[in-house]
């Protein structure tokens, strides 16, 4: 699932025929002082200013400013841009229309098993979360779009009646059409507003997850995907990134501040099972990681080396099942490799490695690890006859 | 008996390079329970009408490879299977391509990444044709002693470690790929093994999910208890839950669930398979799976670790109510034939080598001359020369003589348009002929009266200095046994139009404090020829023929200074003349001298 931030995401809704505030995405004060001079709206309207970054609790945090004429706008832009929130600094502001209204509803589609399923409900904004039972939904086949009929009766269930349950099952098929045709996973505005000026249904805020994989048919997608953790990603993880879009397989990274068992575990199910059974042995973990499908051994070893470079660790978890097909040696060699990059840089001092593996050159792969005990390296290295997760049970015993 | 894949099972596999592997490891799997091949097509467009070679045993198979699906089932009425190794953006048309052909029943995809809105499109159209759609991301699909789709299993020890060869009583269904594997090797520790172990794929919306297996399952009487490996993130495993709970099932179910770790990490922070999120409301979570299930009767151990007890618990209770027997373990099993490799490095045979080098290697990171590495070379100053002296002579050579070899190199590298080798060679450029081919056309004309005579005058000169031969008994030896001296003559200088590549070279070695007994005697024998006729003076081969021998030289290298420096005027030409679009040459008639009879007729044919 890809997360795209507000600006993008009111974009694919205006392309399928949603109403949505006027705005603007600006990097600097000066680039909105020139948009103002350009769109008269800017200088006419009340207005919203937001930063326009993957952040929780913008409200809390005075990233969200309202009822704004333009030179305040400038102000809060001036304010916000630059701000450290976190790992995150502001970069983008979103400076949106504020639109008068009254009434607040709420719209989702979403993807399920089973096809997808329309959501409307008559209240909006926080509304909706405690009054979850007068959300009504439209189960949709895969392969199966709404019928105007069928989102109408969906409107008049919800409670809208007359004009407005039909302009409500429009603002829903055109929903509908956004999510299908773009490949989204979850699309949800909250709240959907009467705009007193022309009693026209507007999206105000939106939530938009699309899917990633299909960016490959989607060429009009020019915006990046953000971060899905409430935080940005760090650069450690970013160039883990990079590595992982150019390789056959994967590798994956992700930082958990303050943890001190470091992961370097083998496939995306069993490195789940490693970071339980960490979790479940009492222990902090530091980081997740994982690699497989039989990534390049230098994608092993650029992964190997940011996990070594983790502050505070005191243990790593060199876990993973036996291999299907993952080349076990050449894998390994990556580690190893990362390893004595890390201890000729005065890393891993104190620090425990613990190694659990199996599959093709399971033998050749434990050996050479086995051998970096001459090295001076402190580590511990079990065969496919160990359980799975029994290294972090010996790693988290150990005083 | 086994689901979904068994003995009458054949495959077509629809894809490239990755679909190939496959079928290697089906192969090594089929030899190892005595079976033939079931692969039987590739269905690859770039490669259609080729073949795949596939090793089984000692030997190879050739499998064909079709344009489509439906060219494949028509020359192999046989086939029910098709596993997709398809690039994401082209999966879904070739997973529809085979549920719709009639011939196959069961689809399984190895491809990651693919849309989910296309899964979910392949799923619905499966069912709706009552055939299986496995996948995508799945690592496959095996039942023991009986057929092997995909890659699932692992490596032929592995196969043979987890008793793959017979079957067991336990079914296996995971998300993970690597996971498939450990279970499969517990299974095998723990109990007497599978009967069959599915991959699902680690997707949101697998095609077919757990309770559809389980059903299979139930049906299959071999199958006494099923093994689950699930994760946290939607709710199939809650189904699966629901499936067991809902009514008296003859399988035992065991199940484990990822994801507890969730529960202590930043709100939002979420990893793993694509398919691994939790919803909103902590439902599709690790604890929500696993209590559901321990509620529906399912033996739920509380970690990993305790899945091969669990597993173990069962087994027993089985053997105890005569419900499965111990297993009995063939007395002998075929063994994998290694590659040649593979036995030498185990030090099982010994390999006489075909060819034997004494000068390069390279089969480290770097190529290295005669043990030295061409980068410590760059990087230490040595030069071109010092390359020659350590490939033709085996020896490092000095900053002086690299010098010379030098000179002789750029003295020699091009004569200009006339001489036989440039012609050749700008003969075949304007024929529109290659590069290589071109420079090797100038190349052949490079002999005993253009270029190739350095080596010949090295010889003889060495073998006039090497037997204390004066001049004349040289010249008398030369007229009696092999004719004109090589090195000496030359078709257009002479005497009074001195060569002035020959003045330079030998002015610069004499002003070098070395010993050069070969090219005095050669400039003694040259006051005596050019005495005789003005044009036998020693010419540029003889000069170099005999200072490279006076350097240490071995006399059969002594052609290649020649043919090695003149590469470089060749390959110019031929490159001036592509550079220049030249147009088709021949000769004229004016410059043939047409000897030969005058037109007449021809007789009858006797």
């Amino acid at each position: 699932m890809a997360k795209v931030l507000e600006g993008p995401g009111m974009g694919l809704m205006k392309k399928w025929g949603i109403n949505v505030p006027n705005y603007v995405v600006v990097t600097s004060v000066d680039e909105l002082t020139k948009l103002g001079q350009a769109n008269e709206w800017l200088k006419n309207s009340k207005l919203v200013a937001k930063a326009h970054e993957a952040l929780g609790s913008r409200f809390k945090l005075g990233l969200v400013k309202v009822d704004l004429d333009f030179k305040a706008a400038e102000a809060a832009t001036k304010e916000m841009i630059g701000r450290q929130v976190g790992s995150i600094t502001v970069t983008q502001v979103i400076v949106s229309e504020m639109i008068a209204h009254t009434e607040e509803y709420y719209c989702a589609v979403k993807s399920t098993r089973e096809g997808s399923e329309v959501l409307i409900a008559n209240c909006g904004g926080i509304e909706v979360e405690s009054n979850w039972e007068r959300v009504k939904r439209l189960c949709l086949d895969i392969g199966q779009a709404p019928s105007q009929e069928s989102l109408e009766k969906l409107a008049k269930e919800a409670g809208f009646t007359g004009p407005l349950a039909k302009k409500m099952a429009a603002f829903a098929g055109k929903m509908f059409a956004c999510f299908d045709s773009e490949d989204a996973q979850y699309l949800e505005v909250n709240p959907v507003v009467v705009r007193a000026s022309d009693e026209e249904l507007v999206a105000l805020d939106a939530v938009t997850l699309l899917d990633g994989d299909a960016k490959f048919r989607h060429p009009d997608w020019n915006f990046a995907f953000a971060a899905e953790f409430g935080r940005a990603y760090s650069r450690q993880e970013l160039e883990v990134m990079a590595v992982d879009s150019k390789i056959k397989g994967s590798v994956k990274f992700i930082e958990i501040p303050g943890g001190d068992t470091a992961m370097l575990p083998a496939g995306g199910g069993a490195s789940v099972y490693y970071s339980d059974a960490v979790v479940a042995r009492g222990g902090k973990l530091a980081n997740y990681a994982e690699y497989s499908g039989d990534p390049p051994d230098w994608a092993v070893e650029v992964l190997t080396e940011k996990v070594c470079s983790l502050p505070g660790i005191k243990n790593i978890i060199v876990g993973g099942a036996i291999a299907n097909f993952t080349d076990v040696k050449k894998t390994f060699g990556g580690i190893i490799n990362g390893f004595r990059k890390a201890k000729s840089e005065g890393k891993l001092k104190n620090v425990k490695i613990w190694v659990r593996r199996g599959g093709p050159r399971e033998k050749e792969g434990l050996d050479a690890m086995r051998a970096l005990k001459d090295e001076g390296f402190d580590i511990n290295v079990f065969d496919r006859n160990t359980p799975l997760t029994d290294i972090v049970d010996k790693a988290l015993q150990v005083k | 008996m086994s689901i979904l894949a068994n003995k009458d099972t054949r495959v077509v596999i629809q894809g490239g390079q990755a679909g190939v592997n496959a079928a290697r490891r089906m192969a090594e799997f089929c030899y190892l329970i005595k079976r033939p091949l079931n692969v039987e097509a590739f269905v690859y467009p770039p490669d259609a009408g080729k073949t795949n070679e596939i090793p089984y045993g000692s030997g190879l198979i050739a499998i064909p490879i079709y344009r489509s699906i439906a060219e494949a089932t028509k020359h192999h009425p046989t086939l029910n299977t098709s596993l997709v190794y398809i690039g994401a953006d082209r999966a879904m048309k070739g997973g529809m391509e085979a549920l719709d052909d009639s011939h196959i029943k069961v689809v399984s995809m190895i491809t990651e990444g693919v849309p989910e809105k296309d899964a979910k499109v392949l799923g619905a159209h499966a069912r709706k044709l009552g055939k299986v759609f496995n996948g995508p991301s799945s690592i496959g699909i095996i039942s023991a002693g009986a057929c092997r789709l995909g890659v699932i299993g692992g490596a032929f020890d592995n196969l043979v470690l987890s008793k793959l060869y017979r079957e067991g009583s336990f079914g296996v269904i995971t998300k993970s790929g690597g996971l498939s594997n450990e279970i499969i090797w517990i299974c095998s520790q723990f109990a007497d093994g599978i009967t069959t172990a599915i991959g699902i794929g680690g997707d949101a919306y697998p095609g077919t999910d757990y309770v559809s297996y389980l059903e299979m399952f139930e049906n299959d009487p071999q199958t006494k208890a099923v093994v689950i490996v699930g994760e946290m993130g939607g709710d199939l495993e809650e189904r699966a839950a629901e499936w067991y709970g809902a009514k008296k099932r003859r399988v035992k179910l065991i199940a484990v669930v990822s994801g507890f770790c969730q529960e202590s990490l930043p709100k939002g922070m979420k990893f793993g398979h694509a398919g691994a999120k939790e919803g909103m409301k902590g439902e599709g979570s690790a604890r929500s799976k696993s209590d559901a299930l321990k509620k529906s009767g399912a033996l739920v151990p509380p970690t990993f670790g305790a899945l091969g007890p669990a597993i173990k618990e069962t087994y027993q209770d089985l053997l105890k109510s005569g419900q499965v027997r111990e297993p009995v373990e063939p007395a002998t099993l075929p063994r994998l034939p290694k590659t040649v490799e593979e036995a030498m490095k185990a030090d099982e045979v010994m390999v006489a080598p075909l060819i034997r080098t004494t000068i390069s290697d390279d089969r480290g990171d770097e190529p290295c001359y005669d043990g030295y590495p061409a980068s410590e070379l760059i990087n230490k100053g040595y030069e071109i020369p010092h390359v020659i002296g350590l490939l033709w002579d085996k020896r490092l050579i000095s900053k002086q003589e690299a010098e010379i070899i030098k000179r002789i190199m750029m003295l020699s590298a091009d004569h200009g348009p006339c001489v036989s080798g440039a012609y050749a060679t700008i003969l075949a450029a304007c024929a529109g002929i290659g590069l290589s081919q071109s420079v090797a056309a100038g190349m052949i004309m490079i002999g005993p009266r253009f270029g190739g005579a350095v080596t010949d005058a090295g010889r003889f000169f060495k073998y006039a200095v090497d037997n204390k031969m004066s001049v004349d008994e040289f010249l008398a030896y030369m007229k009696k046994n092999h004719g004109p001296v090589p090195g000496i003559g030359h078709r257009v200088k002479s005497l009074r139009n001195p060569d002035k590549r020959v003045k330079e070279l030998v002015g610069y070695v004499k002003s070098l404090k070395i010993k050069t007994p070969c090219l005095d005697f050669a400039l003694e024998v040259e006051k005596v020829t050019s005495v005789k006729k003005d044009n036998l003076i020693l010419n540029v081969d003889g000069t170099m023929a005999a200072v490279l021998v006076d350097i240490g030289f071995p006399v059969d290298s002594l052609n290649g200074f020649f043919i090695l420096s003149r590469t470089i005027g060749l390959i110019g030409h031929w490159v001036d003349q592509k550079r220049q679009d030249s147009r088709l040459i021949r000769l004229f008639d004016y410059l043939v001298n047409y000897a030969a009879p005058k037109r007449r007729e021809v007789p009858p044919l006797k």
